[in-house]
């Protein structure tokens, strides 16, 4: 067990290296730049210079990234253009308010996932497992941005029972109640996809194991159809956790639209406005940041896996 | 094309609620909200508002967040010696007196002498001297010097960057030179914002963004990351402490989740509202407050590329289009038609300047006269968003459409205004394009006319150049005369306008959306804005 993980994470240090020379090299050579950004389109040439000279930007881009990299090794990511502040910074606020909303979303992908996955795969052919395999299509298929606008319009412009974005209510008290109020829209719309995918993966896989052998002995010992479920969920599990684990993955890179939408001030609202400012620090700060969740995630659904199923091993 | 672009877009002490100004195609819309009576009835509240971009860096000039930021942010949080005096909704905004009382030029027009205006304290108690404003100018122009950034001496440059000296003369008084003749040299020191001494000296340049301490009619609050910015009145503002108590800006980038956060009300005031919802929003007893500023969008023309080469080409695309039907149906009366370079609400404004109208046969007649009554085909590139350029696609689309029925076939192709400007600067077309549509402020700094219609700028212009117009603008410039330098400019302009390198297409009215309960706003022909009149009922 130690030796897999030890190699699972050492595959990671190239991946996160990859990762980091893509978006280095991707940022520096599209279109537009960070000085236009900073300085405006009106700033005298002279001012554009002065900046560039001391953002390093006239040095050649592998000298540039292996600067970038030396410091970053040491965990200093530079300072955001745009911000003039450090990116440590600027990311932590961020990855706060951005882990929040995952795990609120994640909290309902999963509870979500199994309650309409297992009612699909115990009663397909009846009423109640349709309605969930509807759903769960819906979920997977409604477009995430006009459902955002719907529950906003809906549950924030109509009913006015929830608000339409922000993380406080400025005319309001504060606290821990009002932040879980400013949660439910942002965590529901951001929950939808990956809760319709991972019902639909585990009715298929809930559905394989009630369908097999291992169920049919069950029944011949007699167990209730309770107990019987259990067993079968607790075989489905793998294809939960490998389903969870990619879908947690993608809510932490997929949130930034319901970021912007909802004015969520997290990691992807963050990220999409360093990339409009060409902030190339900020950009490369939080891209790593992702980058380092997303194997860190996959890491874990690795030694869960392998803990739950021994053949993986290797 | 000014720093308010990079995200968004963009000028009243209460005349009187009488100024309902008539409006083709806007009569529902007005400059002044209820209780704008400069005596004011309301006093009080918290105001927020949604805005388009995000939050700015409140260190003085640094902005970070184009002239929204300026506008919201730091000309509330500081001020310059001159300020626009925004009190008045018929006129473009004159520049008038604000840390200095008043001020005189000698006949090099390069040499100022300003009175400071006395009495004047920062919002940490700290005295506004002539000691504060070399302080300052040190920040932004000595290199090297101990609070001078590099950031700072960049963002200055703007504005500031002609002063080539400065001295105490005394306590209220000190002279400033500039390199070259600048008849708006008042205007460019309303840019140069003035912090507190005190303040900078006890965070340091790095972290007084962070702290920021002015003279302006609301004082820095709070900051939270992503999220807001809190401001509070500033009780000993020295024309008067602003009737709000709080004023809070949030960021939503989304113009939709704008809408929804007005109508949940979890903002009371929206930046650049959606032309679409607007009669929704009207409906719904939302005041819409609209006026013009000097706001042109319009396609810049490759005039060294055949056929745009030839000037009556260019005439006949400026025939084909129709403006009106863009103002009235697609932005729901939030832009009026622009036929002429000048833009409404400019000194260099001239109604006769009007020199295009929708006329396809004329532009047809005119195409013919050029040899290509067959039409031709070309390519423009297109920001999908960007401060300023309203809904740029379906108007580049609806222009693309009048163009076709009279046989010029455009391409249209989009890109990011990030990319689009960044090429820009650099005197290139982003996706190599004959044409690039996009809005600036002509005005907003007369010091950037030349970058526009110059033809030396390092900007890509189309590759416009008329010598006339250069003299003008030079002309103009170096007089501090402003009667002289109105009518250089209508006389630059009214040749643009006659060569036609652009595609004038409309002036943006900088449509804002308010809550019933906001009072008193008086929307002048700016892009920036006085709060100091606005008030909040429960």
């Amino acid at each position: 067990m130690t030796g897999f993980l030890l190699r699972r994470v050492l595959l990671a240090v190239p991946t996160l290296l990859g990762v980091t020379v893509v978006v280095f090299a991707t940022v520096a050579l599209v279109p537009g730049d960070p000085l236009t950004a900073f300085l405006g389109p009106g700033a005298p040439p002279e001012a554009r210079q002065e900046l560039s000279e001391r953002l390093g930007l006239e040095r050649p881009l592998p000298v540039r990234y292996l600067g970038w990299l030396a410091h970053a090794l040491h965990g200093d990511l530079g300072v955001s253009i745009s911000a003039q502040r450090p990116v440590q910074e600027l990311l932590g606020s961020a990855l706060g308010q951005t882990l929040l909303l995952t795990g609120a979303a994640f909290l309902l992908v999963l509870t979500g996932g199994v309650l309409l996955g297992a009612l699909g795969a115990v009663r397909p052919d009846r009423l109640p497992g349709k309605v969930c395999g509807a759903l769960s299509t819906l979920a997977v298929s409604a477009p995430q941005y006009s459902v955002a606008l719907l529950l906003i319009a809906v549950f924030a412009v109509r009913l006015r029972w929830l608000p339409a974005g922000g993380t406080h209510d400025v005319f309001g008290s504060g606290g821990p109640a009002d932040l879980l109020r400013h949660l439910v829209l942002p965590a529901v719309a951001a929950a939808l996809v990956p809760l319709g995918l991972t019902a639909k993966v585990f009715r298929a896989a809930l559905a394989a194991v009630l369908a097999g052998e291992l169920a049919d002995s069950l029944r011949a010992r007699g167990l209730s159809r309770a107990a019987v479920l259990r067993h079968c969920v607790h075989n489905a599990s793998p294809a939960l956790l490998t389903i969870g684990g990619l879908q947690l993955a993608y809510l932490l890179e997929g949130v930034v639209f319901v970021e912007t939408l909802f004015a969520w001030p997290g990691i992807g609202r963050l990220l999409f406005d360093a990339l409009s400012a060409r902030d190339l620090p900020l950009v490369q700060g939080g891209v790593l940041l992702v980058a380092v969740a997303f194997v860190g995630i996959n890491l874990l659904v690795d030694a869960a896996h392998a803990a739950v199923d021994p053949r993986v091993r290797g | 094309m000014t720093h308010r672009h990079l995200m968004t877009r963009s000028r009243a002490v209460a005349l009187a609620a009488t100024l309902l100004l008539p409006t083709a195609g806007c009569a529902s819309s007005s400059a002044t909200a209820p209780g704008s009576d400069a005596g004011g009835k309301g006093r009080g509240g918290t105001l927020v508002i949604g805005a388009t971009g995000k939050l700015p860096n409140p260190d003085t000039v640094i902005g970070g967040a184009g002239f929204e930021g300026k506008r919201l942010v730091s000309f509330q949080i500081y001020e310059g010696l001159t300020r626009y005096d925004l009190s008045v909704t018929d006129k473009p905004p004159a520049v008038t007196g604000a840390l200095a009382e008043s001020w005189q030029v000698a006949p090099d027009a390069k040499t100022w002498t300003f009175t400071l205006r006395k009495g004047v304290t920062f919002q940490d108690g700290t005295a506004f001297d002539a000691d504060a404003v070399l302080f300052n100018l040190d920040r932004y122009l000595k290199k090297g010097s101990e609070y001078w950034t590099d950031a700072l001496g960049a963002a200055a440059k703007e504005y500031a960057g002609g002063i080539t000296g400065y001295r105490k003369l005394d306590a209220d008084h000190v002279e400033l030179v500039t390199k070259d003749p600048n008849g708006h040299f008042p205007e460019d020191l309303a840019h140069v914002l003035i912090a507190s001494p005190t303040a900078v000296k006890l965070t340091g340049s790095a972290k007084f963004a962070q702290h920021p301490v002015g003279t302006g009619p609301f004082a820095f609050s709070s900051y939270t990351e992503g999220q807001q910015i809190e401001l509070v009145a500033n009780k000993t503002y020295w024309r008067g402490a602003p009737k709000l108590d709080k004023l809070v800006v949030k960021p939503i980038p989304d113009a939709a989740a704008r809408t929804a956060a007005l109508r949940s009300g979890g903002v009371n005031w929206i930046e650049y509202p959606n032309p679409d919802d607007l009669d929704s929003l009207k409906a719904d007893g939302v005041q819409v407050l609209t006026n013009s500023y000097d706001h042109l969008w319009y396609w810049i023309l490759d005039t060294t590329k055949a056929p745009w080469s030839d000037p009556r080409v260019r005439r006949a695309a400026n025939f084909a289009i129709n403006r009106q039907a863009i103002a009235d149906k697609l932005l729901h009366g939030t832009a009026d038609p622009a036929y002429q370079a000048a833009p409404r609400a400019t000194a260099a404004y001239d109604k006769a300047g009007d020199a295009y109208s929708y006329d396809p046969a004329k532009a047809k007649q005119l195409l013919a006269e050029a040899g290509l009554s067959g039409g031709f085909a070309s390519s423009v590139t297109v920001p999908t968003g960007g401060s300023g350029n309203l809904v740029p696609v379906p108007i580049a689309e609806a222009i693309q459409r009048d163009l076709a029925a009279v046989g010029i076939k455009v391409e249209l192709r989009t890109t990011d205004w990030s990319t689009l400007i960044g090429a820009e600067a650099k005197g290139e077309v982003a996706l190599g394009s004959d044409a690039i549509a996009q809005s600036t402020t002509l005005f907003q700094s007369e010091a950037l006319l030349p970058l526009f219609v110059g033809s030396n700028s390092p900007f890509w212009t189309g590759h416009y150049a008329n010598p006339k117009v250069d003299e003008l603008l030079k002309s103009a410039a170096a007089s501090p005369d402003q009667a002289k330098r109105q009518a250089d400019y209508r006389q630059a302009l009214g040749l643009v306008t006659a060569d036609a390198p652009w595609l004038f297409v409309v002036n943006d009215r900088n449509p804002r959306a308010l809550s019933p309960k906001v009072q008193g706003l008086v929307q002048p022909q700016s892009w920036f804005l006085d709060l100091t009149t606005v008030s909040v009922r429960p």
